[in-house]
């Protein structure tokens, strides 16, 4: 093992990277001394502070002005295959990390309701964070694709275990795993082959940061860009011969492989049927983790890697992922009016299918659009995009995991006049909702806004499809709040303790006001290096 | 300097810090929730018109922060007192301030009404941030704002229930919210386009700005796929917007439902904010639609709105959705006044409507107060021909609503007659003769229905039963007389020839025809005379009904555009949502199947559990596990470790993969 790198400051992110593990440890240790759960689920609740508050750290002392990757800590791992522990974080990574760090502690609170099995609950959630974190900070590839595979293992046991229906949570989390594992062969398969070629060139690696810089062609590089390595090698090994030569056509082949297995975590159409069911089946905190975090995960992997690693290819694909993605846009504002007025988590399922199409929109754009400027305003607009959904998606989990408390039904017609009983909490789902279907003011609409404006720039036929999506996801959200919210009350007087509820709403509708008023905070922390990615995809020099 | 221009930021400040306390304040703020509101309403109000006062002495106010890094640039909010901005601030605080003092009367028995006034100040601070912004981004959301506070507002009663014709409040609240969003998205494309064309949002004339004259060149002379340049693109989704906002054809359909609200809240739709913000909206972007094709456009639909919405309210027999269709007829004379380039006219036409349409609803909402009395909550309220007679029950009523309906009408000297008239000449005079027979048309029809209206309400002897209404009290009677002075001295803001108005928003002064007023007075005379021989059309209910037929039913139906989009864009909607559906089962879900049951074969035929897992399809491989669990789980294990050996599976199979693949 080789020494941490010389830093002045302390490794925070190895630390953020451990406390969720080591809290889980502690839960089942805790477990196991037989202790009240109570004390389990406080502590976990307490201990998951720890993130929150190193993330604050990080966010009061990145440099916003600084390119590149800063906090990076490096350890060589297994040298032979260049595999090493890397971590560092940038624009793209950072507003995911604090998403991370604030939504477990909801997740945490929500957990608070859950009786059965309570120290693993909380333990497997925490495990879950740790390996959320993991994919987010990591920039070796080895790395990355351990901790990916990883997260599925608690996102499948809460799935499975604490899942709302006995008959058919099971399926669900099966159909979940398996659809992640086989299209993760997609990165696992490209990669592979991507290391050998540069491996063939004389230097090999595994380092994302590096590769994308390769795949860029940015300055330093010899031999050519990752395109021409990759063909230089399939040439060696004779595929050409029968193949043709056509090096584009072999790194579109590498880049749809990468680009699908993101796709299925995104839940781009058509790679979207899985999630449905897993959102609908997972308990609360699952629905939190997964909505709120693990898919973000996907547009996050085609920013860090699909698009800087073959970036050719990724503006040739850019209008048939365009196209895609408003797909998604429109499918998952239809399912949301089907199911408007029925199971309220579905419902909330394709609200997100039609958030993350508008990501999809923007990686597009990203890829493809004419001028640097509204590259980077794609970026800015995707990775704003995917904090502001997160924040509004689980607090709309929240919303919903409370209705089906008092009501006894996941159906939204089993409620009705819940704002004369609980205004408090009806004023919260007011301000979700509408952060979710970006309202401005709100921090939905900021990302919105930004991708708007770069979707234009790349293909106004995309953008004027998108808005047929921002009105029927919207009369969808309308709908469900008039059917639970609104009308006469029906069932009892007392709606149930909403308090819970409300305070662990509390900073996350906070944020949503804030950040919709005010984005700088987040945006200047994105900014910088979505102009520099925006300039290496676009073929410019380097900024 | 001036001490009001320097804290011009305070204007919508004030009322939006009103709206802030209200809303953290504990549930004992419905006491002083109405005083807080009117407070800072008119203090915001006497801000304003010292401001207006200082911008026509020549001076003017600006400020911003930054507001969000935008990839090489940056997005600067502020606001900018110029002679338009404060021209509307000077309307909008004032209105805005008395209609709130009218709604503390009106209201006063509701139990939540220190949430109406949280909303109704947080919709004035929206107006008035949207008539001060310097940066259409702002302008735009302080524009939604006003979308979430109708929706709010029109869905007050969030509890009630629809009765008959009448829609249930929360619906005709998602219906305003959403088809006004239908134009706010296009205008939202509209910004996008701006902002990618010229690189600027920022209002304003100076190099860098979008006014900035090389940016108009550039943008009328840029082309687009469509055929027509990006400044008559960007007008046309710009105006987009305030076809939504102003309740324009074809997207008025939300307004006359909007109603469902409590009056005063019409009032406030109707006057000082949401539809006025539409026309104020082409009036800002002014210089884009100058240099594109759309202003032919504009009057069309201006034009047709106009005379199209004056028929219908001639045969409703509610009172508020009489006034309903005239605010979309009177907005039809602003928005076609902007399309023959009367733009001075048309501002003035908004300041003078907001006086006597707020002062005209605030009668409907004593007269609807007074009604509740007689004929209790759920009896015919508003309809008018349960009414009459009011003159003598509730004189100060109607002497205000006469004043208002005259100015309305175009009755010489009040305010509605200078305004109307500068726009009618305006048209005669360059030669916009179509735009000229459709207004003196609906100047027509304006002076019908009004003359109709008040006969039936005002005249002859009550029809509602044994117990007459009476006259309203307290704080609602200052309102309706300080509104009723506005609606008639209004116009002096811009006589012929003393025109202060046009010097302060920089307009051209509209020259005075008497033969063209003389003329205008006529029309609006003969319309009383046909109001009067109209008088007893449509005065059964059974013309709203879904099943009549004939021309009168028509109209009562407003033209059933209703039903057209239900049976067209709801339908469409609805065939699209089965068919994502069926693509889902049929074609997606199959191909998964199908990709399954191949790749198990390949891997029954390879043999190996590990192998279906690696290759199968996420549907067939999840029942090869389950038989698999099956199997474990006979052999006595537990769930959780059978399901981490699933997942642990597929970390191996990729140690192995990276051992043998990777080995250098």
């Amino acid at each position: 093992m080789g020494v941490l790198a010389a830093a002045a400051t302390p490794p925070w992110l190895t630390m953020v990277l451990l406390t969720p593990l080591v809290g889980a440890l502690l839960a089942w240790a805790a477990a196991a001394a037989r202790l009240d759960a109570t004390l389990v689920r406080r502590g976990a609740l307490a201990w998951s502070g720890i993130p929150v508050g190193i993330a604050i750290v990080l966010w009061a002392t990145f440099d916003p002005q600084a390119t590149g990757l800063q906090f990076v800590e490096r350890v060589p791992w297994v040298d032979a295959i260049r595999v090493e522990y890397t971590v560092g974080v940038d624009g793209l990574s950072l507003p995911l990390v604090l998403l991370t760090a604030v939504l477990t502690p909801l997740a945490l609170a929500l957990a608070w309701r859950e009786d059965d099995r309570a120290a693993t609950h909380v333990a497997l959630i925490m495990v879950l964070q740790a390996a959320l974190f993991g994919c987010f900070l990591s920039l070796n590839f080895f790395f990355f694709f351990i901790c990916w595979e990883l997260s599925l293992i608690p996102a499948y046991l809460l799935i499975d275990g604490w899942g709302r229906d006995p008959a058919r949570r099971r399926g669900a989390a099966q159909t979940f795993v398996i659809y992640t594992i086989v299209a993760s062969l997609g990165l696992l398969l490209p990669f592979q082959l991507v290391y050998l070629a540069t491996a063939h060139a004389g230097q090999p690696t595994l380092d994302l940061v590096e590769l994308g810089r390769l795949g860029t062609g940015q300055p330093g590089m010899a031999g050519g860009n990752l395109q021409a390595l990759v063909f230089a090698y399939l040439d060696a090994q004779g595929f050409s011969d029968s193949l043709g030569r056509f090096p584009l056509l072999y790194a579109s082949l590498l880049f749809w492989a990468i680009f699908i297995a993101l796709a299925v975590k995104l839940a781009i159409w058509p790679f979207h049927t899985w999630l449905p069911d897993a959102y609908a089946e997972a308990p609360v905190a699952g629905s939190i983790m997964l909505a709120g975090v693990m898919s973000k995960l996907g547009a996050y992997g085609m920013l860090r890697v699909a698009l800087p690693l073959f970036p050719e290819a990724a503006q040739l694909a850019a209008p048939v992922i365009g196209a895609l993605a408003l797909c998604g846009v429109i499918v998952g504002a239809l399912g949301a009016l089907r199911h408007a007025m029925g199971d309220m988590k579905r419902m909330l399922a394709y609200t997100s299918i039609n958030h993350m199409g508008y990501v999809g929109l923007a990686v597009a754009a990203a890829a493809a659009a004419p001028d640097t400027t509204s590259r980077a305003l794609a970026i800015d607009g995707a990775v704003f995009q995917l904090v502001a959904h997160g924040l509004s998606t689980a607090a709309l989990f929240v919303v919903i995991a409370w209705i089906t408390r008092h009501t006894g039904s996941h159906d939204a017609r089993a409620a009705a006049g819940l704002r004369s009983r609980a205004p408090r909490l009806a004023g919260a789902a007011g301000i979700a909702m509408f952060a979710n279907l970006g309202l401005p003011g709100l921090a939905g609409f900021v990302g919105e806004f930004y991708i708007m404006r770069a979707v234009w720039a790349n293909a106004p036929l995309l953008a004027l499809g998108a808005t047929i999506g921002l009105v029927i996801t919207g009369l969808a959200l309308l709908r469900w709040y008039g059917q639970v919210f609104h009308g006469s009350p029906r069932g009892p007087h007392h709606a149930g303790p909403e308090l819970v509820e409300v305070l662990a709403l509390a900073p996350v509708l906070a944020g949503l006001v804030a950040f919709g008023l005010y984005p700088a905070p987040i945006l200047d922390l994105i900014n910088r290096t979505a102009l520099s990615l925006a300039a290496a995809l676009a073929g410019g020099p380097p900024s | 300097m001036n001490l009001a221009l320097d804290h011009a930021w305070l204007i919508p400040a004030l009322p939006a810090l009103a709206s802030l306390l209200i809303h953290l304040a504990p549930p004992r703020a419905e006491r002083w929730a109405g005083p807080l509101a009117v407070g800072a309403g008119t203090l915001a109000a006497l801000l304003a018109l010292l401001a207006a006062l200082a911008v026509a002495g020549g001076a003017t106010a600006a400020g911003s922060f930054r507001w969000a890094p935008a990839a090489d640039g940056v997005i600067e909010l502020g606001y900018r007192i110029d002679g338009l901005a404060a021209a509307l601030i000077a309307m909008v605080a004032p209105v805005a301030a008395v209609i709130q003092l009218f709604a503390i009367g009106y209201m006063a028995h509701d139990p939540r009404r220190a949430r109406f006034f949280g909303f109704t100040t947080l919709f004035t601070a929206a107006m008035l941030t949207a008539v001060i912004a310097d940066h259409l981004l702002l302008l735009f959301i302080a524009w939604e704002v006003m979308g979430l506070c109708s929706y709010l507002l029109i869905g007050f009663w969030y509890e009630r229930d629809g009765t008959g014709s009448r829609p249930a409040p929360r619906d005709a609240a998602i219906k305003a919210f959403l088809v006004t969003r239908v134009g706010d998205v296009l205008f939202l494309l509209g910004i996008a386009l701006l902002w990618h064309e010229t690189g600027s949002l920022h209002i304003g004339t100076a190099a860098g700005q979008l006014f900035a004259p090389e940016t108009l060149a550039r943008l009328a002379a840029t082309p687009t796929p469509l055929g027509v340049s990006a400044a008559t693109l960007a007008a046309a989704l710009l105006f987009s917007g305030t076809i939504g906002k102003s309740a324009q054809f074809p997207l008025h359909i939300w307004l006359p439902d909007a109603m469902a609200g409590p009056t005063p809240v019409s009032a406030l739709i109707h006057a000082a904010t949401m539809v006025a913000a539409g026309v104020f909206l082409v009036a800002r972007t002014y210089p884009i639609f100058v240099v594109s094709a759309m202003l032919p456009w504009v009057a069309a639909i201006g034009a047709l709105t106009a005379v199209g919405a004056a028929l219908v309210a001639l045969v409703q027999t509610d009172l508020k959705r009489i006034l309903a269709f005239s605010t979309i007829s009177q907005l039809g004379f602003m928005v076609a006044a902007l399309g023959i380039g009367a733009w001075g006219a048309a501002i003035f036409h908004l300041i003078t409507h907001a006086c006597f349409k707020a002062l005209l609803f605030l009668g409907a909402g004593a007269i609807i107060h007074a009604m509740e009395q007689a004929v209790g909550h759920d009896g015919p309220t508003q309809d008018i021909q349960a009414m009459g007679g009011l003159r003598r029950h509730m004189p100060l009523t109607f002497a205000t609503y006469l004043v208002g309906a005259a100015a309305l009408a175009g009755v010489p000297p009040l305010a509605g007659f200078w305004s109307k008239d500068e726009i009618v000449a305006h048209a005669l005079t360059h030669g916009a003769w179509g735009v000229a027979i459709a207004l003196l048309a609906a100047s027509l029809l304006t002076a019908a229905y009004l003359t109709r209206q008040i006969w039936l309400v005002f005249f002859g002897s009550f029809r509602g039963g044994a117990t007459v209404p009476h006259d309203a009290t307290g704080a609602m009677r200052a309102p309706l007389v300080l509104l009723a002075l506005a609606a008639a001295l209004v116009g002096g803001i811009n006589l012929p020839w003393q025109h202060g108005l046009s010097d302060l928003i920089g307009a051209e002064a509209g020259a005075f025809h008497p033969g063209i007023a003389a003329l205008a007075t006529l029309v609006a005379l003969a319309g009383a005379g046909l109001g009067w021989v109209l008088r007893g059309v449509a005065a059964d209910a059974d013309l709203a009904q879904p099943g009549a037929r004939g021309v009168l039913a028509l109209l009562a139906q407003g033209y059933r555009l209703d039903a057209l989009y239900r049976h067209s864009f709801g339908a469409a909607v609805d065939v699209a949502m089965d068919l994502r559906r069926w693509i889902d089962r049929a074609i997606i879900g199959r191909a998964i199947a199908l990709v399954g049951a191949t790749t198990t074969l390949v891997g029954r035929l390879s043999a190996g559990a590990d192998d279906i897992l690696l290759q199968g399809g996420a549907e067939l491989a999840g029942r090869g596990i389950d038989e698999l669990g099956g199997e474990v789980r006979r052999s006595a294990t537990g769930r959780i470790q059978d399901s981490l050996a699933l997942v642990a599976v597929g970390v191996v199979l990729f140690a192995v993969a990276a051992v043998t693949l990777l080995r250098p």
